[in-house]
Formats: structure tokens, C-alpha cells, sequence
């Protein structure tokens, strides 16, 4: 990873910027949302893979900014939310999609089949994804 | 399935909060399928979008306009050995990728 922004450093010009966008492994809440309410029913579960590799990336961009490459400008967190119809979509979905990274246990699973089974007729099932956002300078002598 | 991906759009907003796109050389490393090239490519004056996976490439390739084949470009390469000269572009993009 560090190589890697060795090499974007490289290719971007003095004063350009590097945009680092990802999600973050952080017990994603479960939601059953309607027009009318939103019920929390529980959190994923993180793999430790998935956390791994936050820290691995954090360490990159650390290890990048100690080299003097970069220099952060600016960091927030905002949320990405995936919505299904149903709970069994929602739990295709992370076994499929993030099978090893997270989980679904299964109290959680309980818990979002009975909210929704019993809200409203539009009600669906929500996963709050944590994302990061952080802008990087660019650094270079000329 | 019927997923749908941030319907409130909170990721193009704080990518346009941090970024502005117009008239720039845009480097996307991890386009895939360029779920997120489509929230910014058309503002820039050239986009490159790279990933390892070729099946996700050929997507994204099938996905662009018609007039931004000139615009918005997809190759396979690897972020650690990227097939470009010294300062061409003026934004790197880490898509979910680092």
C-alpha cells in the first residue's frame, strides 16, 4: 500500500490531491425503516480481517504522510446506506458481498425479520455503512 | 434483489465537497465497475479508471456514454506499478481501494 502511493504521488502533478474514500469496519447498525419510523435492530459483526485491513490502510496513509509525500488537508465520516426490500435480500447480500468481512448473528437477524414482518407495508431493511472521506496535498520539491 | 445504494447520495456530496472536478485530469484507482467514476467523470477533463479485475473493467467500459469515450478511460493495471508518466494527473481517487 505504501508503494502504491509512492507511485499516485508520482503521477499527480504539485498541488494535486488525493481523495481516499472507504468504508470503515465498524459494527454497521441494521435498520428497518418506513415512511412513518426507523427501528435500529442490531449491529454486523466485523471479522477481524476487515478490521485488519483498516489498520493496514491507516498505517499506509500514516506511513506516507511521515514520508513527507502528503500532507492531510481535510477528514470526515458520513454514512452509506444499502436498502432491500427484505431482510432475506439484506442477508444474501452480506453473505454474498462481505462474507469476510462481516456477519449478520443471528439475534440481529431475528430481530430485523420480526420489525419488519411487522411495520408498515413500506417498510425496508437499511445497513448504515460508516464511510471515510480524507484529502491529501500533494507534496513535492521542485 | 432490488438493493438500493446510498439513495441519499451522501457519497457524491462529500466527494464534490472535497473535491472539485471540473476541467481535471482525474486518476480513479479501484474504478470496478465505476459505480463511483459515474458521480464525477463528465464534470472532468479526462478520467482514468484502473482495477486488477477485468470482469468489473469490462462493465464499467459497457456502462459509459457514448460521449465519453473520450473522456473516461478503464485499464487494468496495478496501483503499485501504475502505466503513466510523472505528473499527469491533477486528482488521484482511492475508490474504496486502500
Amino acid at each position: 500500500m505504501v508503494h502504491a502511493l509512492n507511485e499516485i504521488r508520482r503521477v499527480l502533478v504539485p498541488n494535486g490531491l488525493l481523495i481516499d474514500i472507504r468504508p470503515l469496519m465498524d459494527r454497521w447498525q441494521v435498520e428497518v425503516t418506513s415512511m412513518r419510523e426507523v427501528r435500529q435492530t442490531g449491529r454486523v459483526h466485523d471479522f477481524p480481517v476487515g478490521l485488519a485491513d483498516d489498520e493496514a490502510a491507516n498505517r499506509a496513509i500514516a506511513q506516507a504522510f511521515e514520508n513527507g509525500w502528503f500532507s492531510r488537508d481535510r477528514q470526515e465520516f458520513f454514512s452509506y446506506s444499502y436498502s432491500w426490500d427484505t431482510p432475506a435480500e439484506m442477508e444474501e447480500w452480506v453473505d454474498t458481498e462481505w462474507e469476510d468481512f462481516v456477519a449478520l448473528e443471528e439475534e440481529t437477524k431475528q430481530a430485523t425479520r420480526s420489525a419488519w414482518a411487522l411495520g408498515d407495508a413500506d417498510a425496508r431493511v437499511r445497513l448504515q455503512v460508516k464511510m471515510l472521506i480524507a484529502r491529501w496535498n500533494v507534496l513535492k520539491d521542485r | 434483489m432490488t438493493i438500493q445504494n446510498d439513495p441519499e447520495r451522501n457519497e457524491s456530496k462529500h466527494l464534490h465537497t472535497f473535491a472539485d472536478f471540473r476541467n481535471k485530469r482525474v486518476l480513479e484507482v479501484g474504478c470496478g465497475e465505476g459505480r463511483l467514476t459515474w458521480q464525477y467523470a463528465r464534470e472532468t477533463q479526462l478520467t482514468v479508471g484502473i482495477d486488477m479485475d477485468t470482469d468489473a473493467l469490462r462493465i464499467a467500459e459497457v456502462d459509459r456514454a457514448s460521449d465519453l469515450e473520450h473522456k473516461v478511460l478503464f485499464t487494468a493495471a496495478a496501483s503499485e506499478y501504475l502505466p503513466f508518466s510523472k505528473e499527469t494527473f491533477d486528482i488521484a481517487v482511492l475508490a474504496w481501494s486502500l
